[in-house]
């Protein structure tokens, strides 16, 4: 019996994940889009791909996967629909993680495992009305009265909020305490005073709902406070290095459908007896486009070798997040004039390519809080 | 229950280019899948084992990095996999294939049921599911399109080209199935993790492992040889017919009556 090297992870994951978004999201993308509503559907065959456990432990019934391989997926996810990799990306991380390193045991058995098993939907809420890039200014206050808390406030802009079975809120506990008083809380569906909203008409990623919340006395019982308190914002913070890589990678997503649609595009396409991508300023933007998408992939996959090997690497998460998302949205405007007025048609791919990338420059940092950041890091300030 | 699966590697044919000079496959860039059928033979044994229990191995002859469809059959819910990989095995034919798959499936012990596509999308000729069938001296369902496993045998639904026939088979048998049979789940993302891991249940065997003779394998196994492949020339000839619709449906018909062919009374 002689050995074989077998093939590198990240690669099986690639090419599986290619051909399902091939197989099973491309030629639904445009439905799911213009139904406007969330695909439960959709959720539950990702969730016969043991996606949403892609970074949990086997232990808990996950994958065992690291980050590059969970970017990978939500990469190619991501080439086919937006809201699909955008939905999957919640439930894998920001919906799921802290319900993961700090529930109880109940909490895992009724909530998390069936989370990763896509029986119930998850969902992350740090954005108010007053405090969506400053987090300072969470106004929602939790408050402790005996062996419960006590939450009054509201969010918005909450991914999955209309579906969700559970949140994971970020709170006020010690006004005084600015960052250092906030704090992660467990709110299920269901829970008398917690109200959601009619979910929001919105330019993209259509196939997700988003609505607001709104809290009203809602009581939870203690071990509902999700960490140690005061360690909300550390604890975020150290989840960001991913959420940011995770951002990207959906951009690099984006960006690569938009190139590979202009490209074809520019083949099929004749004008002045000729393919329009024989012209000079058409082969300009293909190139454009490519070049920036290998450098937004370098970025990308190297961000995510420095998370796996246990690094904190958020300047270059940053740039990566600030870099290919900007990318995402510069491929997606090129690819509207390769396509010309058959862009501005519903009936091509592109227009909601066009509308799907603006949702990348918002989540996880604007690109220009991120220039703040990066430019911090670097010693200017 | 025993089940063996079949499974090969083939070039992804929706990007297959032919090096006009010499004639073969240009393999270089272009990516390898498991062919399409056997995705749909792994799904009639997975479909089995969710009624039933079973215990299914994926076998799979060719090179190295045939090892992928191995671990993508492993990780869509296959128990084992087996890689046949030897340079022995190197350059068979399809008699040369089938006597390798047919002694690898003899070493791996009892078996009730072996699955195969029906044809592979490049070599094409459908012939190992029957010829490992002859070999072992099993009886074998090919073109199946529904079926149905109870008590120690198996019914099934054959393809024909008038129509189709249902016929009953004692165990042990093997199907060559097509793609109107089941619609195939994806792997799992736990069982890609584990599958490309040093703790996949996954086995290489060599000639030796299967107790196969240098004659009876590879190219000097082969009663087959290519003496040369080419791209058949497509002439056409193109002529524009231009006019009214009127005339230019009279110039087509006389075209096509110049041309022999009838076009009713
Ligand atoms: C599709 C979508 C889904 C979302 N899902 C969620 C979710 O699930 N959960 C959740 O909590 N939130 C969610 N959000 C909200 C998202 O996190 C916020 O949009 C983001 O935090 C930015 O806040 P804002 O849009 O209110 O912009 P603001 O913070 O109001 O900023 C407005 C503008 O001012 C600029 N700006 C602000 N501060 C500075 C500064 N210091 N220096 C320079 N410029 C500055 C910003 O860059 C931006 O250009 C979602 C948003 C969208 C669009
Ligand atoms: C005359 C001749 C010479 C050849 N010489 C060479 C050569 O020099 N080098 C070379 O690389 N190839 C060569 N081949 C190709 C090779 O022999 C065939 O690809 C192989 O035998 C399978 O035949 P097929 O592709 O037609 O499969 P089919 O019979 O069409 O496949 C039907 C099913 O059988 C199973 N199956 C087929 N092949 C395998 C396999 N390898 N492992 C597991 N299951 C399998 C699958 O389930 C498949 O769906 C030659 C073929 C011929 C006819």
């Amino acid at each position: 019996m002689n050995k074989i090297a077998t093939p590198i992870p990240e690669d099986l994951i690639r090419k599986m994940f290619r051909r399902f978004t091939e197989e099973e999201i491309i030629p639904r993308a445009r439905e799911m889009d213009e139904a406007n509503e969330f695909p439960r559907w959709m959720f539950e065959k990702v969730a016969r791909t043991g996606a949403y456990g892609i970074r949990y432990s086997p232990r808990v019934g996950g994958g065992g996967g690291n980050t590059t391989q969970f970017c990978v997926m939500v990469e190619e996810l991501a080439r086919g629909s937006m809201s699909v990799a955008a939905f999957t990306a919640m439930q894998c991380l920001m919906g799921t993680n802290f319900l993961y390193e700090y529930g109880t045991p109940d909490h895992h058995e009724r909530l998390f495992k069936p989370a990763i098993r896509g029986e119930k939907v998850a969902s992350f809420a740090l954005t108010e009305a007053d405090a969506a890039t400053d987090l300072a200014g969470v106004k929602t206050i939790a408050r402790q009265d005996g062996d419960e808390w006590i939450i009054n406030g509201s969010k918005t802009w909450i991914t999955n909020a209309p579906c969700a079975d559970f949140f994971t809120v970020l709170c006020q506990t010690d006004k005084s305490k600015g960052l250092r008083g906030l704090n992660f809380f467990l709110i299920e569906r269901g829970t008398p005073g917690l109200y959601v909203s009619k979910k929001f008409d919105k330019l993209g990623t259509r196939a997700t709902e988003i609505s607001e919340l709104a809290f009203t006395d809602v009581r939870v019982p203690f071990e509902n406070r999700l960490g140690k308190e005061g360690q909300g914002v550390s604890n975020l913070m150290r989840m960001l290095g991913v959420i940011r890589a995770m951002t990207a990678a959906l951009s690099l997503g984006l960006a690569r459908a938009a190139y590979e649609h202009a490209a074809r595009y520019a083949m099929e396409r004749t004008q002045f007896g000729k393919k329009i991508g024989s012209f000079q300023l058409v082969q300009q933007k293909i190139a454009n486009m490519a070049t920036e998408i290998w450098a937004s992939q370098l970025m990308v996959y190297k961000v995510t070798e420095m998370i796996d090997r246990g690094e904190r690497p958020l300047k270059e998460a940053s740039m990566a997040k600030y870099f290919a998302s900007e990318v995402a949205c510069r491929a997606a405007d090129e690819a509207t004039r390769v396509f010309g007025a058959y862009s501005y048609s519903m009936e091509y791919d592109v227009q909601r390519f066009y509308r799907d990338c603006r949702f990348l420059l918002f989540g996880g940092g604007t690109s220009e809080i991120l220039q703040t950041i990066i430019s911090r890091e670097c010693g200017v300030f | 229950m025993n089940i063996v699966v079949l499974v090969k590697q083939v070039p992804n044919t929706h990007d297959v280019r032919i090096d006009p000079k010499t004639g073969n496959l240009i393999r270089e860039g272009v990516e390898s899948i498991i062919n399409p059928e056997d995705r749909h033979a792994l799904e009639a044994a997975l479909g089995i084992k969710d009624r039933l229990g079973a215990e299914i191995t994926a076998l799979t002859m060719g090179p190295p990095q045939a090892i992928e469809v191995i671990c993508e059959a492993v990780a869509t819910g296959a128990d084992r996999g087996i890689l046949l990989s030897d340079k022995a095995f190197a350059g068979a034919d399809t008699w040369a294939t089938s006597t390798a798959l047919g002694l690898a499936i003899k070493r791996i012990g009892e078996f009730d049921i072996i699955l195969a596509g029906r044809q592979a999308i490049d070599g094409d000729t459908a012939q190992i599911g029957p010829q490992v069938a002859e070999f072992l001296g099993i009886p074998q369902l090919t073109y199946v399109r529904d079926l149905e496993v109870l008590e120690g045998k198996i019914t099934a639904e054959r393809v024909l080209e008038d129509g189709c026939e249902r016929i009953e088979a004692p165990f042990p048998v093997l199907l060559t199935v097509l793609a109107a049979l089941n619609e195939p789940r994806h792997p799992t993302v736990a069982g890609m993790l584990r599958s490309a891991s040093e703790r996949a249940p996954i086995e290489v065997w060599n000639a030796a492992d299967i107790g196969a003779k240098a004659l009876d394998v590879g190219f000097l196994g082969s009663l087959t040889q290519v003496t040369r492949t080419f791209t058949p020339k497509e002439a056409r000839n193109t002529r524009h017919l231009e006019g009214s619709p009127g005339s230019v449906a009279a110039q087509l018909i006389q075209c096509l009556q110049e041309q022999g062919i009838r076009l009713g009374e």
